[in-house]
């Protein structure tokens, strides 16, 4: 709960705030991030993040590779939502170079990002839960599910996190023969996975009791903050990219976007579980609409893409925010400017508004129903 | 629909906006500041100046008709030779609608008022600007380093006149003697470092 640290202070006694250092190297946060944090006894007063411990120039390599090898890149950038980010940047690129893919592999390509949110959605669960302190539990029953779907993943690519497997106009080869069965299996396996991690988490008194009115955040604060997606959600404004700016072939489901009313990290938990479940009914509708036959690459594709002069701001819905490109061709092999709007990043910076005023334990829940991913965060 | 027909159509370099688009409420807006509009891929482009782009924000997110108030993003561009730009991607949740302005910054001495007074989320993206290209964003709070280490203050890795480092420096070559034989290089390549003074 939140605590307005003028009133728990007692006033005779002379105290002095102090400095606690969480990270780079601390399970909590979720990679290499590090946060100082200043408390008066257990409430927290300030807070200063401390990112780009893992900044590796993504933008500026991405600018001397041609457009087809950057895609590894994205991988690499959102290692939880691979198959999001990459959607992201072959649909950038086909904006400016004019093409246009086939519907079997459109099909293929939203399956597997959405079966990808389904995973990403899962590793949040778990590692929430982690966080929180049911350890081990959570995170070995999203564990069980999240390994059935990069299983699939890796049947279809050929790697288990690293996929690179889509391409500017389609997708790098064609699905295993069994693909609409595995799918279909991987489906029901996510919702049985969902169910029991509802069981588990969503009416747990403890759970409830960390979670409830904690890191509120109302939807004006969102919005200036550029928080985007769960968690602007969470805060009860009903905004998709999917649905309110269709991109690819996401107008022809029919899906609903899970929203919550308080802004405090258990409706953040509420927005994501039901997320799957929409994730799940979107899959099963592109299962039942995907051709069975037919190509997937455009018959006439460029053996190097050079797209014309212009401009593009690409952004797609992830499973953290709003993941957007700004990519600016110059009519060269390599793209000119490269730039990675990464929604960790933009929901990270919000943080601190988040926490000032909760106890130090509760920076840790927020932090986790933040759901960063540091590689993003940095690039 | 074939994909012939989903096929976006080519597009010229330049275009003006369609008649009632985005652009107009600008320039009905602000009708003393000059700006260029031009279609782009997906949103309407405003290029305007340097000076006049805290003018062109404010009156985005306070203007009724305009109304944006979600910064999407936040990204410089180094154009070599024609100075830079400051590129921001604005979106209003209550029209539902996009636009791109483009500040244009001289090369020598890049310097843009801040727009973390309109809105909170270009904090962190005015500071990654900085530290990418050396922009400096006028009335920020704390334009210190956010990506890059703290002492870096005068190397702008995102400049187009910063090079990747050559594959070469990578390898080891330019580490020199004193730090040893770099690697696995074949001697006699070219890239083998100075002989040791013992011999080999």
């Amino acid at each position: 709960m939140a605590i307005d640290p003028e009133t728990q202070v007692e006033r005779e006694f002379e105290t002095q705030d102090l400095f606690v250092n969480i990270g780079p190297q601390h399970p909590a946060t979720h990679g290499v991030f590090r946060m100082v944090i200043e408390v008066d006894g257990e409430v927290v007063r300030d807070v200063v993040p401390h990112i780009g411990y893992m900044h590796r120039g993504g933008e500026k390599l991405s600018e001397h590779m041609d457009y087809r090898q950057a895609i590894g890149y994205q991988d690499r950038t959102e290692y939880l939502s691979q198959f999001n980010a990459e959607l992201c940047y072959v649909l950038a690129v086909e904006k400016l170079a004019g093409l246009a893919p086939p519907e079997r592999a459109e099909y293929i390509r939203i399956i597997l990002t959405e079966l990808n949110r389904v995973s990403s959605h899962f590793m949040f669960l778990g590692a929430f839960g982690t966080d929180l302190g049911v350890f081990g539990t959570s995170f070995t029953y999203a564990f069980r599910e999240r390994e059935h779907i990069l299983d699939l993943f890796e049947e279809v690519s050929g790697d288990r996190l690293m996929y690179a497997y889509f391409r500017p106009g389609g997708v790098a080869w064609d699905v295993p023969r069994d693909f609409k069965e595995r799918v279909e299996w991987v489906c029901k396996q996510a919702l049985i996975g969902a169910d029991d991690m509802d069981k588990l988490l969503t009416d747990n008194e403890i759970f409830i009791a960390r979670t409830r009115n904690i890191g509120k955040l109302s939807i004006e604060d969102a919005i200036d903050y550029g928080v985007t997606g769960p968690m602007l959600r969470a805060s009860g404004m009903k905004f998709d990219l999917r649905r309110d700016e269709p991109y690819s072939i996401y107008d022809r489901f029919d899906f609903d976007i899970p929203v919550g009313t308080n802004g405090d990290c258990y409706d953040r938990y509420l927005v994501r579980l039901a997320e799957i479940r929409e994730s799940i009914r979107i899959v099963r509708q592109a299962v039942a609409q995907m051709p069975d036959e037919g190509p997937i690459l455009p018959e006439r594709m460029p053996r190097m893409l050079r797209p014309a002069a212009g401009e593009v701001y690409m952004r797609c819905e992830d499973p953290r925010g709003e993941y957007g490109l700004y990519i600016v061709s110059k009519g060269a092999t390599q793209p000119y400017r490269c730039r990675i709007r990464s929604p960790s990043f933009c929901n990270l910076s919000a943080l601190k508004h988040m926490t000032v005023g909760h106890f130090v334990a509760d920076a840790v829940t927020i932090l986790g129903a933040t759901d960063i991913v540091l590689c993003s965060v940095d690039r | 629909m074939s994909p012939e027909e989903r096929r976006p159509p080519a597009q010229p370099a330049i275009a003006a906006p369609p008649e009632g688009s985005v652009a107009d409420l600008f320039k009905a807006a602000l009708p003393d500041v000059e700006m260029t509009a031009v279609q782009g891929a997906l949103d309407v482009l405003l290029l305007v100046d340097g000076k006049d782009a805290h003018k062109v924000l404010e009156t985005a997110k306070h203007n009724p008709s305009l109304a944006f108030d979600f910064l999407r993003n936040l990204s410089g561009v180094d154009y070599e030779a024609e100075g830079f730009e400051v590129v921001y991607h604005l979106y209003s949740y209550k029209h539902r609608h996009n636009v791109t302005v483009r500040a244009k910054l001289p090369r020598e001495d890049p310097r843009i008022q801040s727009a973390t007074d309109i809105w909170r989320a270009a904090d962190w993206h005015e500071r990654e600007c900085r530290d990418m290209f050396g922009i400096v964003f006028e009335g920020h709070p704390n334009l210190v380093p956010i990506l890059l280490p703290e002492d870096m203050l005068d190397h702008y890795p995102l400049r187009k006149d910063n090079p990747l480092a050559p594959l070469e420096e990578w390898q080891g070559e330019a580490l020199g003697p004193e730090m040893g034989r770099a690697g696995h290089i074949p001697p006699g390549s070219g890239f083998d470092v100075e002989p040791s003074a013992e011999g080999e």
